[in-house]
């Protein structure tokens, strides 16, 4: 008996110790939700996880791709205990849940110089919400990155070059309207979920908000502006759709039809008409797309952020960091056209290059420019009742129900009364 | 009649299974969620780890005070509209269809064909119907009731948008209740509407003198059925109009939605205080319903 116990005990100490070496050899297990990225770009993903997981043996990493239901099951997942470690959000969604208090400081694991030498200080600045980082930029995208346009309507409408600024836009959209019978052009007057509009503000180097941090974009100059926008709509300048659905989607599925003459947007309109009507993607001129006075563009990037209910944070800031860096960011834009968030990339040789493809072309045009990413705005707190109002207010004033300093004046009240720190 | 203990154990222990789902997946959720909108529980709560927290009748208060609550309850109440016209056609037709004539199931099941589309698919084609381009502007000007120039989107018109989508929630309840209707005429005794045709009744007179009393309980079924869903009206409004134009088409139950899935600006305490506005009102309709036909029923006794 007493020899038994003995044994016992002697094995309880020689396993004690094998144990804890198991414990510490055991790899950690991260889970990394990207969004709408399955199956398209799987070789991607996965060849760049498994170059990570080579570098950091101790890093097994799971991937798991969401679609429309990111948020809510990000939501549930840090109620049943088990949220993701790594999760792709945009700049919106970000900033909403570092509100919320959902996410852990990026600019707490990595160092905040570190941040600003990989990525341009406007991408960071992004994702930056009450002084602290809450998000590694990822890939990029640009709102203006590039004009496309059908020169065959544009002969028709007697038009020799493409306009080079927003007020341009303007008249070009009545011209090409006017002579052919097709729209010029879709702006976005009030996109779901964000605040679209604002972004014209923007570019024309209006205000948003003034410097106590209080809505100000019910000024008479930005209601002569929305009063341009609306005056086009009312004279039939602008599918009546525009107030109903994303303009991007209507542009792309009319241009195709050759019943929209330009569209303002990044490469990836270009690839929708390319599987859509191959002969006018051959014809369609690419170039570089009209600013307003501002000289601005506005875009908007992905981020990989942290939430605060994960295990792993450190080894979740080094994949989120590995995923984001420059390389990675260049070999993604390699496989589709997005924009890197990286500073390097400005001197990629990627980038150089152009051929006669548009895609290509329109690649090259933007790739290198991703120093312009910004919405032209700071979501502010409570930004869904928020951009609601908003949108309300701007299809109040194109359907002709309030002018357009009414339809300002009532949302900013609206904002400064309900906008949550 | 009295039950012996076994008995009445062994009948509980039968209706256990049922029960226990039932009170995990219908009461349980329901007292919760009656619960969660007299409380605070918002994204920036939750994210903290903090449960719901009493606030009393705050939230309804809230409620009152946001016109565009005020407006979303008063368009979900006017889509009661489409009760009526929705429970005259169904029977209507129902009574066409029960005859038995040679291919008569094809026209049954034709009718069925919509309660089975998928929302999404039905979207694209009313989409194609409603559009300034679309077929239904397109007959309207071939029969002169349209000049060319007056096309417009009835999606994007504060007038019709309304009127549009309701017309989507018929097409699409259309089949069930006719369904539904059928199985109520198959109760019918054939001989009482062989004694009215006798009598010398008129299809019309038989039809609104021995049909529709005798089906009452199947009217008042599918009247409370249905009063229920166009209160809850959310699917087709959301893929057609996404509560517009001008907020004309946005709904109670969109407002609860909007609140309950923000993202993680997410207020449960709100939607589920709206969410029980909206389950007193149906509850309110469904009692006058009940008083409506009840009275119908005595009267004619």
């Amino acid at each position: 008996m007493k020899n038994l116990r003995l044994l016992a005990l002697g094995l309880a100490l020689a396993a004690g110790p094998l144990a804890g070496t198991a414990a510490a050899q055991q790899p950690v297990e991260l889970q990394l939700w990207t969004w709408y990225l399955s199956p398209k770009f799987d070789t991607y993903i996965k060849d760049t996880l498994a170059a990570f997981e080579k570098a950091n043996p101790g890093i097994k990493v799971r991937w798991f791709d969401k679609q429309d239901s990111l948020v809510q099951d990000f939501i549930a997942s840090v109620n049943l205990g088990n949220a993701p470690d790594v999760v792709n959000l945009n700049i919106d969604e970000t900033q909403k849940a570092a509100q919320n208090g959902f996410l852990r400081a990026v600019s707490d694991l990595s160092s905040p110089a570190t941040l600003n030498a990989t990525y341009y200080p406007q991408s960071v600045r992004n994702f930056t919400s009450g002084g602290k980082v809450y998000a590694y930029p990822w890939y990029g995208w640009l709102n203006e990155g590039v004009l496309l346009y059908n020169p065959d309507l544009l002969k028709k409408a007697g038009l020799t070059r493409a306009p080079r600024s927003l007020s341009e836009m303007l008249s070009y959209a009545k011209t090409i309207k006017d002579k052919t019978g097709a729209y010029g052009w879709v702006p976005a007057l009030k996109d779901p979920n964000t605040a679209s509009f604002l972004g014209y503000f923007y570019s024309e180097g209006l205000p948003i908000y003034d410097a106590g941090g209080k809505a100000a974009f019910n000024s008479p100059a930005h209601a002569a502006l929305l009063g341009q926008y609306v005056n086009l709509y009312k004279g039939g300048y602008i599918p009546e759709d525009a107030v109903r659905r994303e303009a991007f989607q209507i542009a792309t599925e009319l241009y195709a039809q050759n019943r929209v003459a330009m569209i303002v947007g990044g490469p990836q309109a270009l690839t929708r008409i390319k599987d859509t009507n191959p002969t006018l993607y051959g014809k369609t001129v690419v170039t570089e797309a009209p600013l307003g006075k501002a000289g601005v563009q506005t875009g908007g990037s992905m981020s990989l952020v942290i939430p605060a209910a994960s295990k792993h944070p450190r080894e979740a800031a080094k994949l989120a960091a590995f995923l984001s860096n420059n390389a990675n960011q260049l070999a993604f834009a390699k496989v589709v056209p997005i924009v890197p968030t990286t500073r390097a990339a400005q001197t990629a040789a990627l980038f150089k290059q152009s051929g006669s493809d548009p895609v290509q072309r329109a690649t090259a045009l933007v790739g290198a420019s991703g120093r312009f990413i910004n919405p032209g705005y700071k979501a502010p707190g409570n930004s869904d009742d928020l951009y609601k109002n908003f949108n309300d207010n701007i299809e109040a004033a194109v359907l002709g129900k309030k002018t357009p300093q009414q339809a300002l004046n009532d949302a900013a009240a609206y904002w400064n009364a309900n906008m949550k720190k | 009649m009295r039950f012996s203990w076994r008995d009445t154990l062994m009948s509980y222990a039968f209706l256990a299974p049922a029960l226990l789902l039932l009170l995990a997946f219908t009461f349980y959720p329901l007292a919760y969620g009656t619960y969660l909108g007299f409380t605070e529980y918002t994204g920036a709560r939750f994210a903290q780890g903090l449960g719901p927290k009493w606030i009393g009748l705050e939230n309804f208060r809230t409620l009152l005070a946001d016109p565009l609550f005020l407006t979303s309850l008063g368009n979900s109440v006017k889509y009661l509209l489409v009760v009526p016209a929705l429970q005259l056609a169904s029977l209507a037709v129902a009574v066409l269809v029960s005859r038995e004539l040679p291919g008569i199931a094809l026209f049954r099941a034709a009718y069925y064909v919509p309660v089975v589309t998928s929302i999404s698919l039905a979207a694209v084609m009313w989409e194609w119907v409603y559009n300034r381009e679309g077929t239904l502007n397109w007959a309207l000007s071939a029969l002169h009731l349209l000049p060319r120039g007056e096309a417009f989107g009835w999606l994007n018109n504060e007038a019709t948008a309304f009127f549009a989508v309701m017309l989507v929630t018929f097409w699409r309840g259309f089949g069930y209740y006719m369904v539904l209707y059928l199985a109520g005429l198959q109760n019918i005794p054939a001989e009482l509407e062989e004694a009215a045709r006798l009598d010398g009744a008129t299809p019309w007179q038989r039809f609104w003198r021995v049909t529709v009393p005798l089906m009452k309980p199947t009217i008042l079924l599918c009247t409370l059925l249905s009063t229920i869903a166009a209160l809850r009206v959310l699917e087709e409004v959301l893929v057609l109009t996404g509560g517009g134009p001008l907020n004309s088409t946005y709904t109670a139950l969109m407002y609860v939605y909007a609140k309950a899935f923000q993202g993680f600006n997410f207020d449960y305490g709100l939607a589920s205080a709206a969410g029980l506005v909206v389950a007193l009102v149906a509850l309110g309709l469904a009692l006058v319903n009940f008083r409506l036909f009840h009275e119908a029923e005595g009267g004619d006794a």
